[in-house]
């Protein structure tokens, strides 16, 4: 069996697999600056709750987190019924649910990166921007920003990779349905539960391409992540 | 430009007054009110007085408890009607003492950050470039910078955002002793070049009397002098001279050429001679010597090695436990301190009004560089 002839289905769950870490990492991003900003520049009354409930998917076993999801968004949960009303979004089954589940798990490393970069931006250099006529936008977006983007460029890798792995929390949300919501992890793990013979081939090429595709994630972040000027990088 | 004018009465609009009240978590409270029209005002205090904390308050940055500020009339605090304008709103630059260059951005970068975010006045680039000698310095990284440079740097990105008050915060203290006089003089060329009313906050006596007009003198928080530099910082200084180190004296000797193997200017219109070997190519120089380096006669003495004899009038004397401060007027709002014994108080009669001549040692005169050859 040649290790490239990959079938239908094993690009069909590569292609998912970009497909939904792309959209995950992309759709939480400006909350995980947001929020990342928030965490390194204030001090608030209940921080160490809102710390507590961005870190809790790291701590919680993925299919806890998959099922409180599906208690949230599911078709009778608290705040499915809405979307579906409103903005004719469907969660479960979906792999638009899979996004969501893949965005969920990988926030906590996107904000810690995000809030890591921030925190590494001397304030009072907004403070100059603000005295050179930048509004406090506008001072963010060319100053605070591109200082902090080592760090939020690696928060979006970490988040990628992560979501590249997720499992527990899209299977119980999302399913896994051949061409749906079956990605890269769920394909690999359905194989070797196959009864047909050369699933284990078939799934070694398919973690082989999976450790291709993580270690290029995280290359490609190495590169984004380079300082804007030559000299002073971290 | 450490001359004292008259103060233009009726200005007021075209400047800033700010009056505050302000405490910090720790406790230091400021309760302050001072005026800066046109030319260079100094806030002048040990570290600690809340010295930064007026401009800080001035520029926006702060927002003290209770005050108003005002610039050119417009208001820009006003605690009891609720406004209080951000700093981009308000046309302020601000030279912070660190700098404060945004390292992911070119010189160029930087100095063009205020000038297109709608500077409150336009001055050419090309001009503010020339004036503070940064043409070989635009590609550069800000990293690679000396202190000196990004003194400048930071000065004219400050004065591209077009301000109409400039507020330096201590500009000289990140500046080792050496590169000082430069700084000043471009301090003093980019003030004069666009008459920038200034706001200067510093600690240091001689800073102060050579570049300020006026001078606000804090102490803990509090407004205890304001006036013209020379006799409000004099009087200031008397007052905190039982611990502080004395007065400074600082006089500007103008048109200084070699005679006769030696160089000599006038200060206050009489003559006054230089040290030897020093690199003085302008017009005039700025001068600094300690009051022990001055010694007091009635008269004028001939045969003496001494080679400086200054004419003036006695206007103050301070006396402290075993030696006196005496305060001479030369003309042209000059003035040397001359510190003698109490002894000597009594014998020549030094009293305000008494005409006296200051000898200065030449040795003892240090020069603080050649700037007013300018190019204005």
């Amino acid at each position: 069996m040649d290790l490239l002839s990959f079938s239908r289905e094993e690009l069909d769950a590569l292609r998912l697999s970009l497909v939904v870490a792309s959209v995950a990492v992309l759709g939480s991003l400006p909350f995980g600056v947001g929020l990342g900003w928030v965490l390194a520049r204030k001090d608030f009354r209940g921080k160490g709750l809102v710390e507590t409930l961005v870190h809790l998917p790291l701590v919680l076993p993925p299919v806890v987190t998959g099922y409180v999801l599906l208690v949230l968004f599911g078709r009778r949960g608290w705040i499915g019924p809405y979307l579906e009303d409103w903005l004719g979004l469907r969660l479960v089954f979906d792999w638009k649910g899979a996004a969501l589940a893949s965005a969920v798990m990988a926030f906590p490393l996107l904000v810690r990166a995000v809030r890591l970069g921030f925190a590494a931006v001397d304030p009072r250099l907004e403070e100059a921007a603000r005295t050179l006529g930048a509004g406090r936008l506008d001072a963010f977006a060319t100053v605070t920003l591109p200082l902090a983007w080592g760090g939020v460029a690696a928060g979006c890798v970490l988040a990628f990779a992560r979501s590249l792995g997720e499992f527990g929390a899209t299977l119980m949300i999302a399913g896994s349905i051949p061409g749906e919501t079956r990605t890269m992890p769920l394909q690999i793990y359905s194989m070797l539960e196959s009864p047909e013979g050369g699933a284990g081939a078939g799934a070694g090429r398919l973690v082989a391409l999976a450790v291709v595709v993580s270690v290029a994630a995280v290359a490609a972040g190495a590169w984004l992540g380079r300082s804007p000027r030559a000299s002073g990088a971290p | 430009m450490a001359r004292e004018e008259p103060q233009s009465l009726g200005s007021a609009v075209s400047g800033l007054t700010l009056s505050a009240r302000h405490r910090y978590p720790e406790g230091f409270e400021l309760e302050a009110e001072l005026e800066a029209e046109g030319g260079v005002t100094a806030v002048f205090g040990p570290s600690g007085s809340g010295k930064s904390t007026v401009l800080r308050i001035a520029a926006g940055i702060l927002r003290p408890l209770e005050g108003r500020v005002s610039l050119g009339g417009a208001t820009l605090l006003d605690t009891a009607r609720g406004i209080c304008l951000p700093p981009e709103k308000r046309r302020i630059g601000l030279v912070f003492q660190d700098h404060r260059l945004f390292p992911h951005l070119s010189v160029e970068g930087n100095l063009r950050y205020g000038l297109r975010r709608r500077p409150a006045r336009r001055f050419p680039f090309e001009r503010v470039v020339e004036v503070l000698e940064l043409g070989g310095l635009l590609e550069r990284d800000p990293a690679s910078l000396s202190g000196g440079e990004r003194q400048r740097v930071a000065l004219g990105r400050a004065i591209l955002r077009g301000p109409e008050l400039l507020l330096l915060d201590e500009p000289l203290a990140a500046v080792d002793a050496g590169r000082k006089d430069r700084i000043l003089a471009y301090l003093e060329r980019a003030v004069s070049e666009w008459s920038l009313p200034t706001l200067l906050v510093s600690h240091d006596q001689a800073d102060v009397r050579r570049l300020a007009d006026r001078v606000v003198v804090l102490e803990a928080g509090r407004v205890v002098a304001s006036g013209p530099t020379a006799s409000t910082l004099d009087r200031a200084v008397i007052s905190a001279m039982r611990s502080a180190p004395g007065p400074v004296n600082v006089l500007r000797v103008d048109g200084v050429a070699e005679v006769e193997g030696h160089l000599e200017g006038s200060a206050a219109g009489q003559r006054f001679q230089l040290p030897a070997g020093l690199p003085v190519t302008g017009a005039g120089v700025y001068v600094q010597f300690l009051p022990k380096d001055v010694t007091l006669a009635r008269a004028d003495v001939s045969g003496l090695s001494v080679r400086n004899h200054l004419r003036g009038a006695v206007r103050e004397v301070a006396a402290l436990p075993g030696h006196a401060y005496v305060a001479v007027d030369l003309g042209g709002g000059q003035a040397v301190w001359a510190e003698v014994t109490l002894d000597a108080v009594r014998e020549l009669g030094l009293a305000p009004g008494r005409e006296v001549v200051c000898l200065i040692k030449t040795t003892g005169v240090e020069a603080l560089g050649g700037s007013l050859a300018g190019r204005a």
